[in-house]
Order: C-alpha cells, then sequence, then structure tokens
C-alpha cells in the first residue's frame, strides 16, 4: 500500500513539474514570435516588402505559433450567436486582417522597440498571464499576454497593453454595434476599414 | 495479498479517472469547454454608465472634426518645424511643472513612496536639468518615472464612484468623477486659476502657456487617436472603452 502511494505521488508531483515547465516552455514560444515578427517588420532581410507583404508575412509568423481564431472569438463573445456560419467566418477573417494591419502600421516607421519578458502567473485554470515591457521610442509599455490551455494547446486570447485589454476593447465595439447593427453592416464597415492605406486615412466615424 | 491486488488497479483507475474529469465535464453541457470559454463575459467591460450617448457622441464627431482639420495640421507643423529633442524637451518642461499636481495626488492617497520620488525627480529636473526641459532623474537610483496621479486618481482611491461617461469638447472622454478631478488639478496647479501663484498673471499669458503644454502633448494624443480611430469598428466606443479600463487599472494601482 505504501509502494503504491508514493507511486501515485511521483506520478502527481511528475505531472505538477511537467505542467509547470509546460508553461515556462510557453514564455520562450511568445518571445520566439513576437521577435519573429519584429524581425519582418525591421529586418533587412524583409525591407523590400510592401506594408501588405508584410502583414502577410506577420501573420504566417504568428500563426504558425498560435490559432489567432482564438482571441478574435473571444473578442466576438456571445455576438457570434448573432452571425450566421458564413458571415461568422467572414467576420473571423477581417477583424484578424484589422488587427494585424493595424499592428504593422503601428509599428513601422520607428526604432525597433526591446521586449523584455517577465513573470509568468497562472491566472486561474489552465491560464496563465506573462508580463512584459516595451520599449518604444523612450517610452516604456506594459504589456500582459493572456493564454489558455485549448484542445489545441496553448493559445493567446487576449493582450492587454497599459491596463487596456484588446479583447475587451473588441467586445465593447461589437457589443455597441450590434444594439443597432447587424451583422452586414459589422462586414461592411470592416472592409471599409481595410480599405484604407493608413489605418488613419479618411476614415468615416 | 488479494485485497491489495483488487486496489492497486483500482486506485490507478481513479487517478486516471481524476485526470480525465476534466473532459468529461466539458462534455457534460452542449457546449465544449473551449466554446464555454468563448462566450464568457469580461470583468473589464462591465458597464460603462452611458446615459448621455447621444449627445457624447456629438461632442466626440465635433472633437474628431477639431482634432483632424485644426489640430492635426498644426502638429504636422510643429513636429516637422521642431526637432524631435525640442519636441521632447517641451513635453519634459511642462510635465515637470505639473509637478505639484502629483506630489498632492499622491500624498492624498497616502502614497508616501510616490510623494518622494516625485520630489526627488522635481529637484534633479528642475536643477541638473535646466528646469525640466532633461530628465537627468531617470539615471538616479530610485527615482526612476512611475504612473503620474491625479486628483481625478484620489476620488477614485477614496471610493467615489466613475459616474456617467462624458466627452468634454476639445478634452475628450472623461467621466464626472474625472471632471471633477479635473478641476481639482487645476486649483492645486499653481500655475491654473483659480489659485495662480503668480502675480498679475494675464490671461493671454494663461492661454499661451496652455497653449503650448496642449501642443506640446499633442504629438503622442494625435497618434494615438488615429491608431484608435482607423482600427475600430466603432472608434467612439473604442475609446469609451479603453479611457474606462485604462482609467479603472490606474485606481486600482
Amino acid at each position: 500500500m505504501k509502494f503504491f502511494s508514493f507511486k501515485a505521488y511521483l506520478v502527481l508531483g511528475l505531472l505538477l513539474v511537467a505542467s509547470v515547465s509546460a508553461q515556462e516552455a510557453q514564455k520562450e514560444k511568445l518571445q520566439g514570435m513576437i521577435d519573429a515578427t519584429l524581425d519582418v517588420i525591421y529586418s533587412q532581410t524583409y525591407a523590400s516588402l510592401s506594408a501588405n507583404e508584410k502583414q502577410l508575412k506577420v501573420r504566417q509568423k504568428l500563426e504558425s505559433s498560435y490559432d489567432l481564431d482564438v482571441m478574435i472569438r473571444y473578442a466576438i463573445g456571445k455576438n457570434w450567436r448573432r452571425m450566421n456560419e458564413q458571415e461568422q467566418l467572414e467576420v473571423l477573417e477581417l477583424v484578424k486582417q484589422l488587427v494585424l494591419k493595424a499592428y504593422v502600421i503601428g509599428l513601422e516607421g520607428k526604432d525597433r522597440p526591446t521586449v523584455t519578458f517577465g513573470e509568468l502567473t497562472e491566472i486561474g485554470k489552465a491560464r496563465i498571464e506573462i508580463e512584459s515591457t516595451m520599449v518604444l521610442d523612450a517610452k516604456t509599455y506594459y504589456i500582459l499576454y493572456r493564454l489558455r490551455q485549448m484542445d489545441s494547446g496553448w493559445q493567446i486570447y487576449d493582450i492587454v497593453a497599459e491596463n487596456v485589454s484588446m479583447s475587451s476593447n473588441y467586445r465593447g465595439q461589437i457589443d455597441d454595434h450590434f444594439r443597432k447593427g447587424s451583422a452586414a453592416d459589422l462586414i461592411a464597415r470592416l472592409k471599409d476599414l481595410l480599405a484604407k492605406d493608413q489605418i488613419n486615412e479618411d476614415t468615416k466615424i | 495479498m488479494k485485497t491489495q491486488k483488487f486496489k492497486q488497479p483500482l486506485a490507478w483507475a481513479s487517478l486516471i479517472g481524476l485526470l480525465s474529469v476534466t473532459n468529461l465535464t466539458a462534455q457534460d453541457g452542449k457546449l465544449t469547454e473551449d466554446e464555454a470559454f468563448f462566450f464568457e463575459e469580461f470583468d473589464e467591460s462591465a458597464g460603462v454608465y452611458d446615459p448621455f450617448e447621444s449627445v457624447n457622441r456629438l461632442t466626440f464627431e465635433f472633437n474628431d472634426f477639431v482634432f483632424l482639420n485644426a489640430l492635426q495640421p498644426l502638429m504636422d507643423a510643429y513636429t516637422a518645424i521642431t526637432p524631435d529633442t525640442v519636441e521632447e524637451g517641451a513635453s519634459n518642461f511642462f510635465h515637470n511643472l505639473r509637478y505639484p499636481v502629483r506630489l498632492a495626488s499622491n500624498l492624498l492617497q497616502c502614497r508616501f513612496k510616490g510623494a518622494w520620488i516625485e520630489t526627488g525627480r522635481f529637484a534633479i529636473n528642475s536643477t541638473v536639468g535646466i528646469v525640466g526641459i532633461l530628465t537627468p532623474a531617470d539615471d538616479y537610483e530610485g527615482f526612476a518615472p512611475i504612473e503620474s496621479e491625479d486628483v481625478g486618481q484620489v476620488f477614485g482611491a477614496w471610493g467615489i464612484g466613475e459616474g456617467p461617461y462624458l466627452v468634454l469638447p476639445f478634452l475628450g472622454p472623461s467621466n464626472l468623477r474625472d471632471l471633477a478631478g479635473f478641476f481639482g488639478d487645476r486649483s492645486i496647479n499653481p500655475l491654473k486659476e483659480p489659485f495662480s501663484m503668480i502675480d498679475d498673471w494675464k490671461w493671454e499669458w494663461q492661454l499661451a502657456t496652455s497653449g503650448t503644454d496642449y501642443i506640446a502633448r499633442s504629438p503622442q494624443i494625435i497618434e494615438r487617436y488615429n491608431q484608435l480611430r482607423g482600427s475600430s469598428i466603432d472608434p467612439y466606443s473604442s475609446l469609451k472603452n479603453g479611457y474606462t479600463q485604462y482609467r479603472r487599472g490606474a485606481v486600482s494601482e
């Protein structure tokens, strides 16, 4: 009996260690992904790419590590049920493009930021938060990456920059949109935003 | 011995059962765990009280017009003719002048360490940093920049609620508590009325100082605003949500 208990504790202990090291591995994976995307924006290797090509390349780098649908689905929340299957897919794709466009254009033309990763904290069942600081144009920004273990593995579901949660911000906008508008209006709005060359170009508010 | 043999596989089965209980629970309802996760509510977005939305949206559109047609061209000219170091120096100078607001706000929240750091930074930057144009305090151990405190945050720390969300002409997003805080900031600021410490502080000079301060701060604000505007499905809603989250975070810190 004692021998069994020892083995059980050993197995549980090993599982715990494996779980902790799997979480820690997420930090390295995240760091690698951020570096890879910054390389696309700043490295000489990709200097000849157009803005659209860079966005595509950044997307490839991101999607090789994480499923971006998770973050967008989380941002859409219950509004997902207000759309039919085709609209769901279209909105998922368009929001993804918009977020990537804002990310690339937001960083382009500036010096490469220095990103430092800090502590990893378990914030709930199968959820972790990874702290980071980004120094951009001599200003320091605090950014948290929130990850959850999904069926498809650890996925980023939210990015919190300076206390502002990106998923929550988009959820608030989409909630407000669906109070008065339809899925078709949302798709039209997203297409309109993506049609602009610059993110601030004559955007109708 | 027989009992032992019987118990051992049973115990292992229990252990395996325990480990797989999560999956069983997930399949129990109509939604999988992943699906349920996508539909969960946010704490951060819970309730931005916006009873004046129609008026706020109009003010937002007015501000947007002013930003793009008056402030943006002014900023473009300012950033084009002013070297980055001068822009940064001007921004630092006006930030340094707001020290009394930050000091009082720290003290009113019993943040004595914050008050000490702000005082040290003010002393170093005002002297070594030539009236606050430079920020040599950044290099002094223990005097690294900290988050700015204001009277709105003090009210929040005292437990006063946000009140309704407001969009103020020219000033942008706010709420009733922060509007009261704005007047609190002014009353502490020795350069602003009604308690200005400067005699014969003519309105022309006050306007010029406030205008220059506004311009010095604007390039960053305009850049962030443009990014928000272009990446938002509903810029009004995005700013409302972003502002509220930011302020709630600042108060809770």
